[in-house]
């Protein structure tokens, strides 16, 4: 009877690399048949159903955090993993990064790339355009997020089209808005400041897994 | 679609209430800033801003308080100010449930607080803010709440904000601010075209049409109201309106 009751809660773990706002992500995050825990340690972060690669910060700091772990996490979503990346949680799902040193998981083929746009950082309120032909495994797009809140310099340039699965504009830079691949899903804007609709989006993805 | 314009909504606080300052000075208790935040996100506004009136060291810890409390319960951006000094002030208020945070005082006292806090959390979280006055001649940058003349140059001092990190410029108006009668255009069009950064208009507004001229005229990405609204003479989603009319890009909020 406990055993049920364990495995219905679905653990979700933001891996906390030392920066930024995780309180209202992890109250994003819950909900019903859902815990949700902050862990600084990389590898014991992996001990979860859901990854979350949470997105304040800069890309060296936050590489340098998971680098002791890079391999093994790398492998577990390669299996899997269930993993949600946001804005530097996305482009943490990458090779490497214009902003700084260090290496990304590599999940997806590509860099991360300054916007090529007069005014930076875009921070704001940006449309989200779905590619035509679905990406990745042709999953739908989760949610049906139309508009979302950006604060970003950089943006990740995926070397596969198909691994997008929707793109924004910032200026006349069209960028990877989010990605997937099986479970692995990395969005550039913030859901969980994108009001009532990117809550939506987030309970979207995390009930189809 | 592109990069909408933004409503910010300020709400100035002291000691975990709301008011709001005419010219800085006489305030009058509005209410309790977690309610007002999220009935703001309801009605649409894209962002809210805690300002600190106070803004001393010994305060933090009440806004901090305030920050977790609507960080718990509001879905947009939250940027919080005022006490602000150092890169741990900003670690703490980020890791309180702050997105953004706003310094005024410290970044003039010692600018280099800008890049350590853009180097670890990144430029899109640090705030200049920055408080100007027309002298006649040009606009000078005001601190502690427009109480201490710094000498500096409104525009250069912006130019230099970004180049030590900040990610954003909140200008306000000293001349307008609880004036009502718009915001200072001129200002704010020379401090938009001076940096590369998003410039949020502040102080003076009255009605739609000075938020309007705020982006259009003034060049700024986004316009910050707090009395109107606080007072009921507008709503957000009048505001929303006004700016789409306009041919000003904005997020809608379904009813």
């Amino acid at each position: 009877m406990m055993r049920l009751a364990e495995q219905s809660v679905k653990r979700l773990t933001i891996f906390d690399y030392g920066a930024g706002n995780l309180h209202s992500l992890a109250k994003a995050l819950d909900g019903p048949a859902r815990s949700v825990r902050l862990e600084r340690d990389p590898r014991a972060a992996l001990d979860t159903d859901v990854l979350v690669l949470p997105g304040v910060g800069a890309f060296a700091p936050a590489a340098e955090r998971l680098a002791p772990a890079r391999d093994e996490m790398r492998a577990r979503i390669a299996a899997g993993l269930p993993t949600l990346g946001i804005c530097l949680g996305m482009q943490l799902l990458f090779d490497e990064s214009e902003e700084g040193e260090g290496r990304g998981l590599g999940v997806f083929a590509g860099r991360v790339e300054r916007l090529r746009a007069a005014r930076t950082p875009q921070i704001g309120w940006n449309g989200i355009e779905y590619a035509r032909d679905g990406a990745g495994d042709g999953a739908p797009p989760p949610g049906g997020l139309t508009i979302a809140y950006y604060a970003n310099r950089y943006v990740c340039r995926p070397d596969r089209a198909d691994d997008v699965v929707a793109w924004s504009t910032h200026e006349s830079d069209r960028f990877a808005a989010v990605v997937r691949r099986g479970d692995c899903l990395g969005v550039q804007f913030h859901p969980e400041k994108s009001s009532a609709p990117g809550i939506r989006f987030l309970d979207t993805y995390l009930d189809s897994l | 679609m592109t990069l909408t314009r933004r409503l910010l909504v300020c709400l100035d606080v002291q000691e975990g209430r709301v008011v709001k300052g005419v010219r800085f000075q006489g305030l009058r208790d509005v209410g309790d800033p977690v309610e007002l935040a999220m009935r703001y996100e309801r009605e649409g506004a894209d962002e809210i801003v805690f300002l600190d009136i106070a803004a001393t060291h010994e305060a933090r810890g009440a806004l901090l308080d305030l920050a977790r409390r609507t960080a718990e319960r509001l879905f947009i951006p939250l940027t919080v100010g005022g006490g602000i000094r150092t890169v741990d002030d900003i670690a703490e208020a980020l890791r309180a449930g702050a997105d953004k945070v706003s310094l005024n005082s410290a970044a003039v006292r010692r600018p280099e607080v800008l890049m350590e806090g853009a180097k670890r959390f990144g430029a899109q979280c640090i705030v200049a803010s920055i408080d100007a006055q027309w002298d006649g001649a040009r606009y000078r940058v005001f601190t502690a709440g427009g109480r201490n003349a710094t000498g500096l140059d409104a525009i250069a001092w912006a130019q230099e904000c970004v180049a030590r990190g900040a990610g954003e410029i909140l200008l306000t108006s000293i001349d307008q601010d609880g004036r009502r009668d718009g915001y200072d255009l001129a200002l704010t069009r020379a401090v938009a075209d001076a940096v590369e950064v998003p410039v949020i208009a502040s102080g003076g507004a009255g009605n739609a049409a000075h938020v309007c001229a705020a982006i259009t005229e003034g060049g700024a990405e986004g316009a910050l109201v707090a009395g109107i609204l606080h007072d009921g003479v507008t709503t957000v989603g009048a505001l929303k309106r006004a700016m789409r009319e306009a041919a000003i890009p904005v997020r809608e909020v379904a009813a």
